[in-house]
């Protein structure tokens, strides 16, 4: 039964996959005659806005990676060890949490020019009477998506780091590397870190297809003429004489995608081969405190702006008057959080529904899959989860919608629960995976020989013991649930608004302190359920018996 | 055999009859139903009401609404935030290719000039359901609300509201405001901020046109279809201005404000000088909800500003047409326009003909307070849209020479 149970999740979970691949790549040549007759490629290349919004996605994608990854490695060399590290794990999650439109709208209000930031300064120190002219946000560079992108791709590629820390032995490694005479940080270049990074290289790979594709942050920080590419296919899509050209569009950034994959590889190959030839030099250089204190200074920088970003947001959601270049509100009020919340409580439901949902699916799903290749009755295919996060998000739920739209079932709210599914279970499943396969068998055995049947084994044994990592998961699935954007968009049809799509559609237009209470709740929610994750284990611990 | 197969044929034929009438009974709504036909065919359905979600003020606008209508007819009004109804347009096409001719998604859709073009000639609206509302025998008769871009509504769409494009600007900051595009040119020139929303953004649209009109010689083109016109010759001064205005503005033409509205945050946080809105009364609702200062006035350039009117219609293939036909009726009430109007909510000029109103119904509109912030009554003269077809050409010129 449980073998049954896994293909049929196994074809829940491929189905809309490959279906969406499908319906991506038969409007790109013109073969879905309902929808696209012609091919897509000639108009898409032809268009002016191509090749500039490539390269900008190309270019903030790329650098924003870079960064994140330097920042990452920079991190754990200079700050492992030490209080900060602490403060990091502790930090860290919650950051993770928040989702990218909440902390892009905090961003701008940080670091325009009329922002906190200059506020802070100014006239004091600055002497500005005005905003300064020097820069705007959103600059047309893209340096404010790189930014957002950054911030927020940086604490989930540490966390990542973090976990694997243990499996490379970093301690015996900085101790046999400091006996050998090595500088610590060099002790990290030369003996931890090409250990360490086969380890996330996948986990990069997630990052940059996301950082390639991503809609919701390009909308709101990215320049708008022309946008990132992304943002470009989506304003085609939703043009029906367009589809053809924005299904071809989605599969040249999945071959854009798949080319920077490749020359991520080159380089790996290119730079493994100088760092070993550096290794064998056998240099081992000084410790160098400035350097640390300075690195130590960037990594605080960078947490400091998440932090200030919420918090500005929280500020100006209780704000009834603050201009430039006053540092706090002259005035205040409780009425957006009061009767104007109260317009958005049927999107701050369909939002809590679609998040519970997602959330009690996706754990029951995952259990079912783990218990089911526990018992050897699946196949071990971890890759299978990783599709949906390394294919991007814009190919995958063009064609999904395009299949919806075939067969009418876009608008309905379960192909948006579906999809909020599709893209919260591999983070469960991965993150359970871990502590099922882990999970001494005799537990299990012992229970067995009692004479408790599988199913009192599982409730009263396996899952009580697995209830801190089945927690947290839940909270991811909350967490991914309540960020999404594009699913809830492309398959909703309209019909379903969420606190992501109203923040995210409202933005241009609307009042700046509505808008910073729809992005405080956006990060509010997925904190309380991070809150959650952590107290109820606690809470069921105290009362079992000892 | 003759008469068993004449029987099978009656009992089919008395099936089908059966089965059409149920059919009829259930769903359709034909537009010459009695008005209590429809109030009654209404009842319980949900009105999927497409309508551009880029302003709070209208939202909660829509959503007073949503109660009211509630309250009144038993029926849910669920207002769809769009971001271009263009993309509507467009899906609606899409459905009509593929003959999904029943329960569309779409049941009331806010729409006017282009937009409203491309669904008379496609021949997406429903029909004339205009006529039939009891409440259009207030309207103004007046050009502005039967024709919609020079082109003729009959009926196809109903008036929601007026609007005009204007300026706000801070007194404070600003002591001699630029009226008209050359003033406006050398305003930037000597250190004046300003900026307007990139095309096809309706209210950039709209400047652009606005600067058109002012630049060229040639207005009579601008009334005729731009296929009859030459384009490159009617639009020279405009982009010839445009390559000196840019570089001078918020962005130095390279990043754009992302909506009218956000120029108007922009005012407030002192980045531009001048916000340009589509809504004279714009100003005046922003300063008593503490989004601008009191020191902000508004004002149209000299020689007059664009205004028009936007509508509402209905989809051929609507679900929820009954429904839909009570809100568009709803929205030209007494009660709704005179809400409307008010700057607190959302404060557009009313297309209702003061006149034909009963005196209590006339108190509603009198005891509105405009607050010195708005456009004063009686200033700013209103001058015509460009044919419909301008917009689409101005916007793709636009995007070709400064869209990357």
């Amino acid at each position: 039964m449980i073998r049954t149970a896994g293909y049929i999740l196994a074809v829940l979970f491929s189905l809309p996959i490959i279906a969406g691949l499908l319906g991506s790549v038969l409007p790109a040549f013109g073969l879905l005659p309902p929808l696209a007759a012609t091919e897509g490629f000639t108009e898409l290349f032809a268009d002016p806005r191509f090749w500039p919004s490539i390269f900008l996605s190309l270019k903030t994608a790329v650098i924003a990676t870079l960064l994140a990854l330097s920042l990452t490695m920079l991190t754990l060399v200079c700050a492992h060890g030490t209080r900060l590290w602490r403060w990091l794990n502790g930090l860290l999650p919650p950051l993770l949490a928040v989702p990218h439109a909440a902390i892009a709208v905090g961003l701008l209000f940080l670091i325009a020019p009329s922002g906190w930031f200059v506020r802070l300064f100014s006239p004091s120190i600055t002497g500005w009477e005005r905003p300064p002219t020097a820069w705007v946000v959103p600059d047309s560079g893209g340096w404010s998506l790189i930014l957002g992108l950054v911030i927020k791709e940086t604490p989930f590629l540490l966390l990542a780091a973090a976990a694997q820390l243990p499996a490379v032995k970093v301690d015996a490694a900085l101790r046999i590397g400091r006996t050998l005479g090595y500088a610590p940080a060099r002790c990290w270049s030369r003996l931890i870190l090409p250990q360490l990074y086969p380890r996330i290289r996948l986990t990069l790979l997630i990052i940059l297809a996301f950082n390639l594709s991503v809609v919701d942050m390009a909308i709101l920080l990215g320049p708008g003429n022309p946008p990132t590419f992304s943002v470009l296919l989506l304003s085609l899509v939703n043009d029906p004489g367009s589809r053809a050209v924005a299904s071809a569009g989605a599969l040249v950034l999945a071959a854009g995608v798949g080319l920077v994959f490749l020359s991520t590889f080159m380089l790996e190959k290119l730079i493994s081969y100088l760092a070993a030839r550096r290794r064998e030099s056998g240099h081992r250089g000084n410790a160098l405190p400035v350097w640390r204190g300075l690195a130590q200074g960037v990594v605080i920088g960078g947490l400091l702006l998440s932090v200030l970003a919420i918090v500005t947001l929280l500020i100006w959601s209780f704000a009834r008057r603050w201009r430039f270049p006053n540092i706090l509100p002259t005035e205040w009020t409780m009425q957006h959080w009061g009767s104007r919340l109260g317009e958005f409580a049927s999107p701050l439901f369909t939002t809590l529904t679609l998040a519970l949902f997602t959330m009690i699916f996706a754990i029951v799903a995952a259990i079912i899959w783990l218990e089911a290749e526990r018992q050897n009755k699946l196949p071990k295919i971890d890759w299978i989860w990783y599709v949906p996060l390394l294919v991007p998000q814009v190919t995958l739920l063009f064609g999904w919608q395009a299949m919806a739209l075939l067969t009418g079932t876009d608008g309905k709210w379960l192909s948006v629960a579906y999809s909020h599914w599709v893209y919260a279970i591999p983070y469960v499943v991965l993150i359970l995976a871990v502590a099922w396969r882990e999970l001494d068998p005799n537990w299990n055995n012992a229970a067995s020989v009692l004479g408790a049947g599988y199913w009192r084994v599982l409730f009263r044994v396996r899952l009580p013991l697995m209830i801190k990592p089945v927690c947290q998961a839940a909270a991811v699935a909350l967490a991914v649930s309540v960020a999404q954007y594009l699913p809830t968009l492309l398959l909703g049809a309209g019909r379903h608004q969420t606190i992501a799509i109203e923040l995210v559609t409202s933005f241009g237009g609307v009042d700046r302190r509505v808008i910073a209470v729809l992005a405080s709740v956006q990060s509010v929610l997925p904190l309380i359920a991070f809150v959650l994750a952590l107290w109820i284990p606690v809470y069921f611990k105290v009362k079992r018996p000892a | 055999m003759k008469i068993i197969t004449l029987t099978k044929n009656l009992f089919k034929s008395a099936l089908l009859a059966a089965a059409l009438m149920t059919t009829h009974q259930a769903f359709s709504t034909e537009l010459d139903d009695s008005w209590d036909q429809t109030i009654e065919a209404a009842k319980g359905q949900t009105v999927y009401f497409n309508a551009w979600g880029g302003s709070d003020r209208i939202n909660s606008y829509i959503s007073w609404a949503a109660d009211r209508i509630a309250e009144e007819y038993d029926v849910t009004l669920e207002h769809v935030k769009i971001g271009d109804i263009a993309e509507v347009v467009g899906q609606l096409e899409a459905a009509k290719t593929v003959g999904k001719n029943t329960d569309g998604n779409v049941d009331l859709m806010w729409v006017n000039g282009e937009n409203f073009a491309a669904m008379k000639s496609g021949n997406l609206t429903w029909g004339p359901f205009a006529y039939n509302l009891p409440n259009a025998s207030a309207l103004k008769a007046s050009d502005a609300l039967t024709t919609d871009f020079s082109v003729p509504v009959e009926g196809l769409e109903s008036p929601w509201g007026g609007a005009q494009l204007v300026f706000i600007y801070d007194t404070a900051t600003v002591p001699e405001p630029p009226k008209s595009a050359a003033e406006l040119l050398e305003f930037v020139k000597t250190g004046g901020r300003f900026a307007y929303p990139a095309p096809p953004i309706f209210q950039g649209t709209t400047m652009v046109k606005q600067l058109l009109l002012e630049l060229t010689d040639n207005h009579d083109a601008l009334a005729q279809p731009v296929q009859e016109a030459d384009f490159a010759a009617v639009t020279e001064p405009l982009w010839n201005y445009l390559d000196q205005l840019h570089p001078n503005l918020w962005g130095k033409g390279k990043s754009w404000p992302s909506s009218a509205e956000s120029t108007r945050q922009m005012v407030d946080d002192g980045e531009i000088d001048i916000a340009i809105s589509f809504n004279p009364n714009e100003a005046s609702a922003a300063v008593k909800s503490g989004q601008l200062p009191e020191s902000v006035r508004t004002y149209t350039f000299e020689k007059g500003t664009i205004g028009n009117t936007h509508f509402v219609t209905i989809p051929y293939n609507a679900t929820a047409k009954a429904g839909a036909m009570l809100v568009a009726n709803f929205f030209i009430s007494a009660e709704a326009q005179s809400r409307k109007a008010d700057p607190q909510y959302w404060g557009d000029p009313t297309v209702l003909d003061l006149d034909n109103l009963s005196d209590s119904d006339k108190a509603l509109f009198s005891s509105i307070d405009l607050g010195p912030w708005a456009l004063p009554i009686g200033s700013g003269i209103v001058l015509p849209e460009p044919h419909a077809s301008w917009a689409e050409a101005l916007e793709g010129e636009w995007l070709k020479r400064y869209g990357n």
